[in-house]
């Protein structure tokens, strides 16, 4: 069975290698086997960590406990709860609808809601207030200096109340120069990104499928 | 037609293929050039080196089967070092499709390699839905987020979870991940919970990170395979980035190349068609 999925993989990986040359039957095959694969592997994954796991056994749970009298009354609080979230989830499925799609904006809002209130602290306090006491460093030290002036100056950058002219423009170009350095660095670590997935998958050609190369 | 016209209109499928031979030659002949290891991840490396004996880590592995050549290495030396430092380790994802399967098999390797026991020395909780959630419910109680392992046993079953109730007990976060969970990591169990931590990232997302350490918001950073490579020379375990790393090098050259070339063409070409009208 390991040996068909090890030659499977290299199949499909030649398959999608082939688009390189040219579209062709074998990279649609891969293409469309990769999509259908996924959808069902989520579908399967999701049903059995959320639903079952989070709103089936938990439920189950606490009417075992409530029945047996165990505070009751808490667990049937905690059902409650659980059977409020479930309907909200269904009520998502309403958007197949047309008349009945307004609905899905009850739960939409309990999202949204709830993702604003927890990112709103989660923003200043993990990233925007550290980030910024981050530039509170000794400039004595010439690369503290260069943190400082390229947060500086690229703000300023980023300051369109004013025309960019005099003080103001020169110390934004020098902003624009901190900024091309950065999507410089973003480039280079892209490419190296990128021929990483080409190493690691040649890697497997060579060494885990054709096994031509014994690491180490 | 001149030559730097034919360059400029090179078709794309060469330097596909030269670059295939740029990645393939230095697997078939490695070349061992030399490779430095950066302060960042020196610092994380230190800062697990530094925790007492059975301290409990989490080390998530927060990244799709696409991009495991640069994180599984990642992950394989982390567990080196984790393993052989007997550290108790907890592992869990937040990515859906192959997440647990990665983590399914890179753990059972490692383990049986270390002769560690499932439930005492290490746990995993497997996938999760809604990271947000995830995260922030950890923080008071693991269990209710995980009230089953990945394979479904009960986590108050488990020997090493009677011990870890929620981030309190865990010493040190290792993630390893290749999208931008590495944000909520920061700024919801970090901020929120002050517990240290450290990241391998893909190297698409690497610069971004640098500042969280800068900002000592996080102890050191991985980036890309030349930081699992980093890795696998600081734990003296050579694996599969190592491998890479001469294939990087030559790749890259060619690239920078191939950038030049395209340039001096285009410049070329362009005096060219200028002089001419």
């Amino acid at each position: 069975m390991e040996i068909l999925g090890l030659w499977l993989a290299g199949f499909f990986t030649l398959s999608l290698f082939s688009f390189l040359y040219k579209d062709n039957p074998f990279y649609g095959l891969a293409e469309h086997v990769f999509a259908g694969l996924s959808a069902g592997y989520e579908v399967g994954l999701v049903y059995h960590s959320v639903i079952l796991q989070q709103l089936v056994d938990p439920i189950s749970q606490h009417w075992v406990n409530a029945t047996a009298g165990d505070h009751p009354g808490f667990h049937i609080m905690k059902i409650g709860f659980l059977l409020f979230a479930g309907a909200l989830g269904v009520l998502m499925f309403t958007r197949f609808f047309p008349k009945a799609s307004w609905i899905s904006r009850y739960p939409l809002a309990f999202v949204m809601g709830n993702t604003a209130g927890i990112y709103l602290m989660s923003e200043l306090h993990g990233r925007l207030i550290p980030q910024i006491a981050g530039t509170f460093v000794n400039l004595l030290n010439p690369l503290n200096l260069i943190i400082f002036f390229g947060v500086l100056t690229t703000l300023i950058y980023f300051y369109f109340s004013k025309e960019h002219t005099g003080l103001l423009g020169g110390t934004a170009r020098v902003g624009i120069w901190f900024i091309m350095i950065a999507f410089g660095a973003h480039f280079g670590y892209t490419v190296m990104g990128r021929i990483s997935l080409l190493i690691g998958q040649v890697q497997f050609i060579l060494i885990d499928w054709l096994k031509l190369i014994k690491p180490g | 037609m001149g030559f730097w016209q034919r360059v400029s209109q090179l078709d794309r499928r060469w330097i596909y293929l030269a670059v295939a031979l740029a990645v393939i030659f230095p697997l078939l002949v490695p070349m061992k050039m030399k490779l430095g290891i950066t302060p960042e991840a020196r610092q994380l490396y230190e800062a697990i080196e530094a925790l007492p004996d059975s301290s409990v880590v989490m080390l998530t592995f927060d990244y799709y089967p696409s991009t495991v050549a640069e994180t599984r290495p990642m992950s394989i030396a982390a567990l080196h070092q984790m393993f052989r430092k007997n550290l108790k380790v907890i592992t869990m994802t937040t990515i859906p499709l192959g997440g647990p399967s990665i983590a399914d098999r890179t753990m059972r390797e490692m383990a049986e390699l270390y002769h560690k026991t499932y439930g005492v020395d290490y746990v995993n909780l497997g996938f999760k839905a809604n990271y947000t959630a995830v995260l922030l419910g950890m923080g008071s109680s693991i269990e209710s987020i995980y009230p089953s392992d990945q394979y479904g046993t009960p986590l108050a079953k488990l020997p090493l979870m009677q011990t870890v109730k929620n981030y309190d007990q865990i010493s040190f976060i290792f993630i390893v991940a290749d999208n931008g969970i590495v944000d909520n990591w920061i700024s919801i169990v970090n901020a929120q919970f002050s517990k240290p931590m450290g990241a391998g990232v893909t190297a698409v997302m690497a610069p971004k990170f640098y500042s969280y350490v800068q900002a000592k918001q996080m102890t050191g950073l991985l980036g890309g395979m030349k930081g699992a490579a980093e890795y696998e020379m600081l734990v003296n375990k050579p694996a599969m980035a190592l491998i890479g790393m001469d294939s990087q090098s030559m790749a890259h050259l060619l690239i920078i190349g191939f950038v030049i070339a395209g340039n001096v063409a285009y410049f070329m070409t362009r005096k060219k068609k200028e002089s001419n009208g």
